[in-house]
């Protein structure tokens, strides 16, 4: 049983490191630039010897956009999770250790965050502060910091109940040094798993900004503006848009697992 | 949990509900202010002279202060102040056959130049459509998935349930989307490709419909049947089974009376969770397929910059996820008998 | 400023060049029809006239998709095809360019301008009614204008007469301290009733384009009982009258009886909303949701080709981006710069990667061959040597950054942009794109540093370098000012002579690939699919829908 679980998380962290990998390597991979037209390749956009997976509808390299791409989402989803766990384990922490009006205060304000249809926040904020890399990670932040501070407020208030914790107080340690150092190490394993969702998630959440025309502005590779891009194309040459899909798809697909795997694993 | 305080629970959530309505709807209009969009240029168009412009923004009482145009929203929502871009005098013709001024006024939307009231109401109902008969798929499904691969934990079925059920979670609705069109329209001409909810072509409107609702479906479904695997077998594991079980039961017998309904409880929590998801996923889905709901409304009415309806619409989207999860609070009290104490 | 050569009135001139053969004779109807010979007149002239229609079948309801947006104000109309499509149906204009770019009387009979350019007499038709069966009269046209020139209405018709129909007066001081003023009508006689068929306008000064003007989409003819508002039931003179209307969903119209015109042979047409998803538009014709689109892009050309039921419409139009320059920005006030910017690009590429074809080449003039007017001006080539020399002389030797603001829509501006950025790469422009909400674009259109702009389509090339590049017009968005320019595109305005006029025309348009603000790499033709089925459609340079002339095939 263990051995099939943990083989799917293998699966999950091989699909991850394959597009790291390619993301790394992309500027030495003898592929064309990611921008370049080639007006050769126009007419017969399907996967050729120069195109391995074929040319989008302005004549640019599939390949190159999918592997520059997942530069844009492999940085973009890590960031902006980071920094959402940043904010978030901040609020957590401060609400769960102190409780009392601090806790009221970042509970209540994240419950008004938390009760918005995530896509809705997300369509309502970057339509009015524009679409940029820097506001996706704002977005992110605001959307899924309140997520993570929850899960931390409860694993803190639990912790801070613990003998440990009650130690560090007599010893007179500073409220920073008890929960940087005391608390939040302790709440690693459940976090991990979060982690794994929510990067699966902002993928699939940058993929659909970009789909939604909220994306990065052109000419950047976009794995959801590539899909929206060939989406007319689609009766003629399918895989103009299903390969760019596939690729999201693989991407979440192996955070999932992984989570699965890490969540399952003793 | 007493049903005194089952009264509690209730008064207090009407309370938060309040809060968080006011505080989201500040939230939104402050957000508005950055707005790229131009509500006065884009109802005149290229053509309209500059001062042309300032004067609709005038009459359309743009160039307030934001606060004051909140407070003046505020005012107008809750009846306390006729709208007064009502006005006849302004030539706006913007006319409310509810009147200017009454409780639950949301406003004149500037994109689509009627009262909000009348936009929004329609586009609700064939989303609440959509929604509730992707519930109608999610539920049935994922409740057979998730104790199908909960009864034998680890074992072949629930290995390729669980796993599929992942990989259904794995594909975003606007990929999959596609994906089906290219199937169902393009390849097997099976189904129409959009659905605007008329039947003139000669596709009925049920037709229209599959292919959106399996959208959503798909998605959350996968999600559902995660969850309800695990309360199945932490339910499985629990002493009362087994002595059921020793009681010399059949495992059927143990499974549909004692089982289930102790294993519906938290996928009934996270159901009712799910209303808040698929109102997002309806955005996503309705521009596929263009179908008129509330989702492209609230695209359009974004990238547009219409502050009524946008308001009104997370108005409304809010307090539907909030109620849904105030039904699931009561639903999980009257389904477990220990939370009634 | 109508230059007539030899003092011979303008339809002699004409008839001369046409018998001369130095006119073709689409170019003499259009010109004839535009000095005041009615159309059937000019058609008998050469030889046209009488041409009965096929019998087309009747009934039937035809389904277009489109986007369904607010209907309600058509005289603040400002989304075209759009909005107007709609209430076109019902109501109906003065005049009538038609997709061959001649512009005919509608609601009116003849027009007669005198030989100054300056008055036109409106003479209307008879015998046309408003569904209530009431005269259209004359007190009705000019409610209607004078409606369309208040500034309060808001109507974008007030920025194309400004120049000729009004003036601006002191209106006290604005809130900034600043004196403000409005406009209003030059003249109390502006608009003046001749009689109970007959409406005289004066303009302050001359203008050729007065008929075109009043086939602008917001310049609707309304029922002044109806108080400027458009909804189910309002009256029109059309052979329609609109029965469902919901924004974004759908707008229908059923036919009327007693039109007075040709037609209508459908029983009724539904506009059906499918959203700004171009994959939608092809998804709902290959179902046959929809008998065809009023607006395609040209990313949806390879998939709807393909589709055996459908039938291609296309027509080239001088509907152009312009990748144009603010004169007073560095780099782009030294003409090195902006001619490196031109020998940089290939245009041919550029239109076949943004229009996927769908269009020709353009030449930096701004001027479209399909144009009558168009004067014949050499080719341009790219020249990444020349251009990287250029940009040397300069002082760009390493060339320059930059960034370029477009509008978001329509989709394949974005796609030009890209194309154009891509090979400015070669000669060392690093240009980053700004992509912009629509509007937000308009607002700012005429003060960005660079920006690509999109021209729609007008049937003459004066009227388009009259209105982008005379020095300090409110539309001249790069701050050209050539005195030599704006001299000869005066001659040129006053010139009825076609082959005079193309010389001249050629003069400007070189002055515009020597040291012109912009790079205008394309024409667009216009296309769109429809089934089979649908019979007597043309495609208009604008997208408009004549519903009137359209029938459908049974089955």
């Amino acid at each position: 049983m263990r051995v099939g679980r943990s083989g799917v998380a293998f699966v999950g962290l091989a699909l991850i490191l394959l597009w790291v990998v390619l993301a790394l390597a992309a500027p030495w991979l003898p592929l064309p630039s990611p921008t370049a037209q080639d007006y050769a390749a126009f007419a017969h956009p399907g996967p050729s010897a120069q195109h391995w997976l074929g040319v989008d509808p302005l004549g640019r390299d599939t390949l190159a956009r999918l592997v520059w791409g997942a530069r844009v989402v492999l940085l973009l989803a890590p960031l902006s999770v980071l920094a959402a766990y940043a904010v978030g384990c901040t609020l957590g922490l401060l609400a769960g250790y102190y409780g009392g009006w601090t806790d009221a205060l970042i509970s209540r304000a994240s419950d008004v965050i938390l009760s918005f249809p995530v896509v809705v926040l997300y369509v309502i904020l970057i339509a009015n502060i524009g679409p940029s890399a820097f506001n996706i990670v704002i977005a992110v932040v605001l959307a899924a910091a309140p997520g993570v501070g929850r899960i931390v407020r409860g694993l803190a208030r639990r912790l801070a109940a613990q003998d440990f914790i009650a130690a560090a107080r007599l010893r007179r340690e500073s409220g920073l040094y008890i929960m940087v150092v005391e608390i939040l190490p302790n709440c690693r394993g459940p976090l991990l798993t979060d982690v794994c969702i929510r990067l699966g998630y902002t993928t699939i959440m940058i993929g659909t900004l970009g789909f939604l025309g909220l994306g990065l502005p052109p000419p950047s590779p976009d794995w959801g503006g590539m899909v929206q891009q060939a989406g007319p194309m689609l009766t003629v040459y399918p895989a103009m848009a299903l390969i760019p899909a596939g690729a999201i798809i693989s991407l979440v697909l192996g955070f999932n697992l992984l989570a699965d795997g890490l969540s399952e694993a003793p | 949990m007493p049903a005194g305080s089952l009264l509690a629970l209730l008064a207090r959530r009407v309370a938060s509900l309040g809060l968080t309505l006011l505080a989201a709807s500040f939230l939104v209009f402050m957000l508005t202010q950055f707005s790229p969009a131009n509500v006065a240029r884009e109802t005149l168009g290229a053509y309209a002279l500059p001062e042309q412009v300032r004067a609709l923004t005038r009459s359309l009482r743009l160039d307030d202060p934001i606060l004051l145009r909140y407070a003046r929203w505020g005012g107008v929502l809750l009846g306390l102040k006729a709208d007064p871009l009502q006005d006849p005098r302004l030539g706006l013709h913007f006319t409310d056959p509810r009147g200017a001024r009454y409780f639950g006024n949301f406003g004149y939307s500037t994109l689509f130049r009627a009262p909000v009231a009348d936009v929004l109401w329609s586009r609700l109902a064939n989303t609440a459509l959509l929604g509730a008969l992707a519930l109608a798929v999610i539920v049935p499904l994922s409740l057979a998935l998730g104790i199908l691969a909960g009864l034998r934990p680890g074992g072949l079925l629930d290995r390729l349930i669980s796993v599929s059920a992942i990989a259904m979670t794995s594909v975003p609705e606007f990929a999959l989307g596609v994906i089906l069109v290219a199937i169902f329209s393009v390849a097997l001409r099976w189904l129409p490709g959009t659905s605007p909810l008329t039947t003139g072509a000669g596709w009925p409107l049920a037709s229209q419909l599959v292919l959106p609702v399996a959208v959503l479906a798909i998605y959350d479904s996968g999600y559902v049947a995660r969850m309800v695997r695990v309360a199945m077998i932490e339910v499985l594991g629990q002493p009362y089974i087994r002595t059921a079980t020793l009681k010399g039961l059949s495992r059927r017998q143990v499974i549909l009376r004692h089982a289930l309904r102790n294993a519906m409880i938290m996928p009934f929590t996270v159901l009712m969770l799910q209303i808040n998801w698929l109102i997002g996923g309806v955005v996503v889905t309705e521009l596929v397929f263009a179908y008129p709901g509330f989702g492209r409304m609230l695209l359009q009415a974004s990238l547009f910059g219409d502050v009524a309806l946008i308001e009104a619409a997370t108005l409304i989207a809010l307090s539907i996820a909030i109620l849904t999860q105030l039904l699931s609070d009561i639903g999980y009290w009257l389904l477990d008998p220990k939370a009634r104490g | 400023m109508l230059a007539e050569f030899g003092g011979e009135p303008p339809l002699a001139s004409l008839r001369r060049q046409l018998a001369e053969g130095r006119i073709g004779r689409r170019e003499f109807l259009r010109y004839a029809v535009l000095v005041g010979l009615a159309v059937p007149e000019a058609l008998a002239e050469i030889g046209a006239a009488g041409t009965a229609r096929a019998a087309l079948p009747q009934g039937g309801t035809l389904r277009l998709g489109t986007r369904v947006k607010d209907i309600k104000n058509p005289h603040t109309y400002s989304w075209g095809a759009y909005d107007s499509n709609v209430c076109r149906q019902v109501c109906e204009y003065l005049t009538l360019t038609d997709h061959d770019n001649v512009t005919h009387p509608w609601l009116l009979e003849r027009w007669q301008v005198s030989d100054d350019l300056q008055t036109w007499t409106l003479a209307l038709r008879p015998g046309v009614k408003w569904h209530n069966g009431e005269d259209f009269t004359a007190d009705q046209v000019i409610w209607n204008l004078r409606r369309l020139t208040d500034p309060a209405v808001g109507s974008s018709f007030l920025g194309l007469v400004k120049g000729y129909l009004m003036r601006e007066v002191p209106d006290g001081t604005g809130a900034d301290g600043k004196p403000r003023t409005r406009l209003v009508l030059w003249d109390a006689q502006a608009i003046e009733r001749v009689d109970a068929h007959t409406v005289r306008l004066h303009c302050h000064s001359p203008q050729v384009a007065v008929p075109e003007h009043l086939f602008h989409y917001p310049a609707l003819m309304l029922y002044p009982g109806d108080n400027g508002v458009f909804g189910p039931g309002a009256q029109g003179t059309g052979a329609f009258t609109l029965t469902d209307f919901e924004a974004g969903k759908l707008a229908r119209v059923r036919a009327v009886k007693n039109y007075w015109g040709e037609g209508p042979q459908l029983e009724a047409i539904e506009f059906i909303d499918l959203g700004d998803d171009v994959s939608a538009g092809i998804s709902a014709l290959a179902s046959r949701q929809v008998h065809g689109l009023v607006d395609t892009d040209p990313m949806q050309y390879p998939a709807l080709h393909q589709i055996p039921f459908l039938q291609f419409y296309q027509v080239s139009t001088a509907e152009t981006a312009v990748l144009r320059v603010k004169l007073d920005a560095k780099p782009f006030d030294d003409a090195r710069v902006r001619q490196a910017m031109r020998l940089g690009l290939d245009n041919t590429e550029i239109m076949q990667v943004a229009l996927r074809g769908l269009g020709t080449a353009g030449q930096n003039v701004h001027v479209a061959p399909v144009q009558p007017d168009y004067g014949r001006v050499p080719a341009v080539r790219r020249d990444v040597a020349q251009a990287k020399q250029l940009l040397a002389d300069a002082g760009y030797p390493t060339g320059f950054e930059t960034t370029l603001y477009l509008p978001a829509s329509p989709g394949w501006l974005a796609a030009a942009c890209q194309a154009a950025v891509e090979q400015w790469q070669e000669i060392g422009l690093r240009v980053k794109l700004s992509v912009m909400p629509g509007a937000a674009y308009w607002d700012v259109w005429t003060k960005v540093p660079f920006g690509c702009t999109l021209w729609y389509h007008r049937p003459l090339g004066v009227m388009v370098l009259g209105l982008a590049y005379r020095a300090g017009v409110p539309w001249n968005e790069t701050g050209y000012a050539n005195p030599a320019f704006d001299r000869l595109l005066a001659e040129a305005e006053g010139t009825l002579d076609a082959a005079r006029r193309s010389a001249v025309m050629a003069e400007l348009e070189a002055m515009l690939q020597a040291d012109g603000p912009m790079v205008q790499p394309l024409w667009r033709t216009l296309f769109t699919f429809m089934d089979h089925a649908v019979q007597g459609f043309t495609m208009h340079p604008s997208q408009y829908v004549f519903g009137n002339q359209l029938a459908l095939l049974a089955g």
